[in-house]
C-alpha cells in the first residue's frame, strides 16, 4: 500500500532514530498510525476534490447527487461566467489588497511589539503583556468596536481591516518566545561593533528569525485571506467587499433563498456548480502559497513553542 | 484564528476599549428618549407635499436623499446604475442611499447598526417578529402614531379588511414598530408536486383530499412495491417543515406543524389560546402521516435527507410525490426529471383538503419596513413618510417597483396585463431575452417589490401556476388569531418557554410519526408538556390576550 507507507515515513522521520531496529510494538503502531492517518487524508481530500469535480460537472448531475471523484458533463462554462463577471473580480482585488495591506501592518506592528516585549529586562514589560493578553480573555464587544471603527473614521478603508486586527496575541507570544531564544550575546556583539538598537533588530535579529516570520506572514495571511467579519461589519458597498463575503453571500443566497418560504422575488436560480467555481477559485492562491512556506511553518512554530 | 484576532482588535490603542465601551453606551442612549417629543410634526414638513393623497404621485419639493439599508442578493447584486434608482429620482426627486448589507448577514449588520446608533432611516427586509428585540431600546420608531401620514397604507388596510392582521403586530404598549407589506389575499405557494404520468398510468385522478391522497398512494405502491412512493424533502431548519405545515393546516391545528408550528394556536370556540401540540387535530395529523410512514408510502428518510437527496430520488424517478412550490416545480423537477425519464410529467396540485375543509391559513402580511427613530427628528421626516407611502404602499408604487418603467420595461394590454418587452425576462417569463428586469434594471427587488393586489402578484405568475392559484382562492381564509401583546418581563419569560417547548414537541412528533413511539402513549405525551411549562406557556399568552381584550374595549369606550 503505497499511501501508507508514505504516510508513515513522513510521520516518523523525526522520532525514529536511523540505525535502530523497530520492536514489534512499534511496527504495529506504524501501521495503525499509517490507517489513521490515512482516513484523515481521506477524509480531508474528499470534499476538496468533490468540490473541483463539480466545478467542472454539468447542472443537471449535480442537482441529482451524481458527481463524486471525477467531473460529470464536463464544462467550463461556469468558470467562463464567474470569470467574467466584474463584480467577482473587484472583491477577488480587494481581497487581495487587504491581505497584503494588512499582513504588513500586522508583521510590522508585531515585530516590534514582540521585540521589545522580549527584553527581559524592560522596566513596565509585565504590564506590557499584561495590556496585550488581557485582550485575550476580555474585548471591547462587537457594538463599541464598531462605534470605535466608525468614529475613527476608518469605516470603508483598508484601516477598518487592517488595524483593529494588527496584531494577534497568539501570533505576538510565539513571536516573543522566539525572540528570547535568541543568544543575548549576539546582541551584545552587535552593539559593541556600534549598532543601535533598531540596526541590531534589523541586521542581526530579524535575519535569523526567518523561519518564524515566514511563519507569521502565513498565519496572518490566511487569516486575512479568509476573514469576511471585518469586511462585512465595516464596508457599506458591495464593491468593497473582500471575495469571501462575495462567496458566503453566493452560498447563502443559492442554499436558503428558495427553502425557507421567502418571498418570491428572493427566490433566485443560480446554477448549481457556481459555488463550486467560486470556491475553486477562491482558495486556489492560498493553496498554491501554502506548499513553498511549508518548512518554515512547521519549524517556526514548534522553535517558538519549545522555547518558550 | 480569526478569534483570537478579532478579540485582540483593540490591542493596538492599549486600554481604549474602556473608551469605546463608554462610547457604545452613549451611542444606544442618545437614540432613546426622543419618544415623548408629541406629534408637532411642523418642523418636520421640509419638502413634504401639502396635500398627498391615495394613488398620487409624490414629488419632493426639491432633490432629497434618504438612506436605507439594502439586502444584496447574489442573485441580483447591487449595481449603482440601476434604472430603479434614476427613474426613482426622476419620479420623486428622491435619491435613495443604500448601505449594502450580503444577504447572508443581514440580520447582524442591522443589528449592529441599530444598536450602535448609526442605522439608516429605513430599514426594509424586516420580517414579522424581528422587530421585537429592538422596542425596548428605543430605536426603533413606532410607525403606528403616524399613519395618519400614509394615506395608501391606510386605504388598502381598509379596503383588503387587514386591520386584525396589523394587530397580531402590536407590542404591550399597544403600538406596533414595523410597517408591512400588505397582500390582498393569503398567498398559498407550497403544496404537492405529483407524477401525473404515473397517475394516467394507473387510471388514478389527481387527488382533491388527503384521502385520495393515501389511496393515490397506495396505488402507486401497489404498482411499484419496490420503492416509496413519497419522500418529502426541507428538513431545515425543522424536520418536515414543508410537510407537516401543509398536512397539520389542513387538519386544522393553526399554522400547521413544521415550519407553520406555534407553541399556541387559538381556539376559537373557546375563546382563548390552546397548546398546539396538544391539539386533537395536531394528533390528527400526526395518525395520518403515522400511516403513510407505516403502509410505507412515506419514506421515512423523508425527515432526515437533504434537499439534494430527496430531489434525486424525486427527479430520478425512484419516487412519484414531492413537496414543492412554484419555483422548484421550474427549476428544479422538471428539467432533473426530464433527463432520466423523458416521457416523466409534473404538476402542481392544489392542497388537498382535510378534515378543516376548503380552508388556507396564514397571515396577509409580508416583511417590512422598520424607521429608525433619529429619522423623526429630521426636516423631511413627513416627506419621507408620504415617500414610502408611495413607493411601499401605492399601486402606482407598487407596479414601479415590480414592473419597472412602461414602454421600457414592460407594456400592458387592453385587459390591465402585464407583458415584459420583448428583451427583458423576469423568472423565465421571455427566455429569449438578454436582460433581466431584476439584474440589470433593479426591479422586482426583494427589498422594494412585495405584496399588493392579487392581480399584481399573480401577473409574474406562468399559467399553469394561476390556475393553481384560482383554485386556491375560492377557498375560504380563517382569521387570524387575535393580539397578545407580551410586556418585556414576559417576553422574557416567554423565550424561555418558547424554544424547550416547540422543540420537544416537534422532536416527539417525529417519533410518533416513524412509530419510534406508540400513539396509544397520546395522553402521557400531553402531560408530559405540563412538565415542559406548557401551562405557565399557556396563561401568559392567554394572560396577555386578556389584557388586550380589556384595554380594547376600554379604548373603545372612551
Amino acid at each position: 500500500m503505497v499511501t501508507l507507507d508514505t504516510n508513515a515515513t513522513i510521520e516518523d522521520r523525526p522520532t525514529q532514530p536511523a540505525g535502530i531496529r523497530t520492536t514489534r510494538g512499534y511496527r504495529v503502531f506504524q501501521v495503525v498510525n499509517g490507517l489513521i492517518l490515512t482516513g484523515v487524508v481521506i477524509a480531508t481530500l474528499y470534499p476538496i476534490v468533490n468540490i473541483v469535480a463539480r466545478s467542472f460537472s454539468s447542472d443537471g448531475y449535480i442537482r441529482s447527487g451524481k458527481v463524486n471523484l471525477l467531473p460529470r458533463g464536463f464544462n467550463v462554462t461556469t468558470y467562463k461566467a464567474v470569470m467574467t463577471n466584474s463584480m467577482f473580480w473587484t472583491d477577488y482585488r480587494n481581497t487581495v489588497v487587504y491581505t497584503v495591506v494588512a499582513t504588513v501592518v500586522a508583521m510590522v506592528l508585531t515585530t516590534a511589539y514582540a521585540y521589545v516585549l522580549s527584553k527581559r529586562d524592560l522596566r513596565g514589560r509585565g504590564v506590557l503583556v499584561g495590556v496585550a493578553v488581557f485582550t485575550m480573555f476580555f474585548s471591547g464587544g462587537l457594538i463599541p468596536n464598531y462605534v470605535l471603527v466608525t468614529t475613527l473614521g476608518l469605516k470603508n478603508s483598508v484601516w477598518a481591516i487592517a488595524l483593529p486586527n494588527a496584531i494577534s496575541v497568539f501570533n505576538l507570544l510565539v513571536m516573543k518566545a522566539f525572540f528570547e531564544g535568541l543568544p543575548v550575546e549576539l546582541e551584545e556583539a552587535a552593539a559593541i561593533d556600534g549598532l543601535n538598537t533598531y540596526g541590531i533588530l534589523w541586521r542581526v535579529v530579524l535575519p535569523l528569525s526567518k523561519a518564524v516570520l515566514a511563519t507569521m506572514v502565513l498565519f496572518y495571511a490566511v487569516s486575512f485571506w479568509n476573514s469576511w467579519f471585518a469586511a462585512f461589519l465595516y464596508m457599506d458597498h458591495s464593491d468593497l467587499m473582500p471575495v469571501t463575503v462575495y462567496l458566503r453571500n453566493l452560498i447563502y443566497g443559492s442554499t436558503n433563498a428558495t427553502s425557507v418560504g421567502a418571498s418570491e422575488a428572493d427566490a433566485s436560480a443560480l446554477g448549481a456548480n457556481i459555488q463550486a467555481v467560486t470556491i475553486v477559485l477562491t482558495t486556489l492562491p492560498i493553496l498554491v502559497v501554502y506548499p513553498f512556506v511549508q518548512r518554515y511553518f512547521v519549524s517556526g512554530v514548534t522553535l517558538g513553542a519549545v522555547k518558550g | 484564528m480569526n478569534n483570537i484576532s478579532r478579540r485582540s482588535m483593540l490591542v493596538s490603542l492599549g486600554a481604549a476599549s474602556l473608551g469605546a465601551a463608554t462610547l457604545g453606551l452613549t451611542g444606544c442612549s442618545s437614540d432613546s428618549g426622543s419618544d415623548d417629543k408629541g406629534k408637532d410634526l411642523s418642523k418636520n414638513r421640509e419638502d413634504a407635499m401639502d396635500k398627498f393623497g391615495v394613488n398620487e404621485q409624490f414629488k419632493a419639493a426639491k432633490p432629497i436623499a434618504f438612506t436605507t439599508l439594502l439586502n444584496d442578493n447574489p442573485g441580483y447584486p447591487e449595481k449603482a446604475g440601476w434604472l430603479f434608482w434614476t427613474e426613482l429620482a426622476k419620479r420623486t426627486n428622491v435619491t435613495l442611499k443604500p448601505t449594502v448589507v450580503p444577504l447572508s448577514d443581514y440580520e447582524n449588520k442591522r443589528s449592529v447598526l441599530i444598536g450602535s446608533g448609526s442605522a439608516p432611516a429605513l430599514l426594509p427586509k424586516t420580517y414579522t417578529g424581528q422587530e421585537v428585540p429592538f422596542v425596548a431600546s428605543g430605536a426603533i420608531l413606532a410607525v403606528s402614531d403616524y399613519v395618519d401620514l400614509l394615506p395608501n397604507y391606510r386605504d388598502k388596510v381598509a379596503r383588503w379588511n387587514l386591520q386584525g392582521d396589523v394587530e397580531t403586530l402590536l407590542q404591550d404598549d399597544g403600538k406596533y414598530y414595523v410597517l408591512p407589506g400588505l397582500h390582498q389575499d393569503v398567498w398559498i405557494d407550497y403544496t404537492f408536486a405529483i407524477r401525473t404520468d404515473i397517475l394516467e398510468e394507473l387510471g388514478l385522478q389527481v387527488p382533491e383530499t388527503l384521502d385520495d391522497l393515501h389511496n393515490v398512494l397506495k396505488a402507486m405502491k401497489a404498482a411499484h412495491p419496490d420503492s416509496y412512493p413519497m419522500s418529502d424533502r426541507w428538513n431545515q431548519p425543522t424536520a418536515g417543515g414543508a410537510l407537516l405545515q401543509t398536512i397539520g393546516q389542513a387538519y386544522g391545528c393553526g399554522y400547521g406543524g413544521g415550519w407553520g408550528y406555534q407553541n399556541a394556536t387559538f381556539d376559537t370556540a373557546a375563546g382563548k389560546f390552546v397548546l398546539t401540540g396538544a391539539m386533537d387535530q395536531y394528533k390528527g395529523m400526526i395518525e395520518y402521516v403515522h400511516t403513510l410512514v407505516a403502509e410505507k408510502l412515506l419514506d421515512p428518510e423523508s425527515f432526515t435527507q437533504t434537499d439534494d437527496q430527496a430531489e434525486a430520488k424525486f427527479t430520478s424517478g425512484k419516487s412519484f410525490v414531492i413537496s414543492t412550490n412554484a419555483q422548484e416545480l421550474v427549476n428544479i423537477y422538471r428539467p432533473g426529471l426530464a433527463k432520466s425519464v423523458p416521457n416523466g410529467k409534473v404538476a402542481k396540485i392544489p392542497v388537498p383538503i382535510g378534515p378543516a375543509g376548503a380552508v388556507k391559513v396564514g397571515l396577509r402580511l409580508e416583511n417590512g419596513l422598520m424607521i429608525s427613530t433619529k429619522a423623526r427628528d429630521s426636516k423631511d421626516f413627513v416627506a419621507m413618510m408620504q415617500f414610502v407611502d408611495w413607493l411601499f404602499y401605492s399601486d402606482d408604487g407598487q407596479i414601479f417597483a415590480k414592473w419597472g418603467v412602461e414602454g421600457v420595461t414592460y407594456t400592458r394590454d387592453a385587459a390591465g396585463n402585464f407583458h415584459l418587452t420583448n428583451d427583458v425576462d423576469y423568472v423565465g417569463l421571455n427566455p429569449t431575452a438578454t436582460k433581466k428586469l431584476n439584474v440589470d434594471f433593479g426591479f422586482s427587488n426583494g427589498n422594494f417589490a412585495y405584496g399588493g393586489s392579487t392581480q399584481l402578484l399573480e401577473s409574474t405568475f406562468s399559467q399553469e401556476e394561476k390556475d393553481f392559484q384560482k383554485v386556491m382562492n375560492a377557498r375560504k381564509t380563517l382569521p387570524v388569531p387575535p393580539p397578545h401583546p407580551l410586556n418585556a418581563d414576559e417576553q422574557e419569560q416567554f423565550a424561555l418557554y418558547e424554544a424547550p417547548l416547540k422543540d420537544y414537541v416537534q422532536q416527539q412528533t417525529l417519533k410518533f410519526i416513524l412509530g419510534d413511539r406508540p400513539l396509544s402513549q397520546w395522553d402521557a405525551f400531553k402531560s408530559e408538556l405540563k412538565g415542559k411549562n406548557g401551562d405557565q406557556y399557556l396563561s401568559l399568552i392567554n394572560g396577555a390576550y386578556d389584557r388586550y381584550k380589556k384595554s380594547k374595549a376600554g379604548g373603545d369606550k372612551s
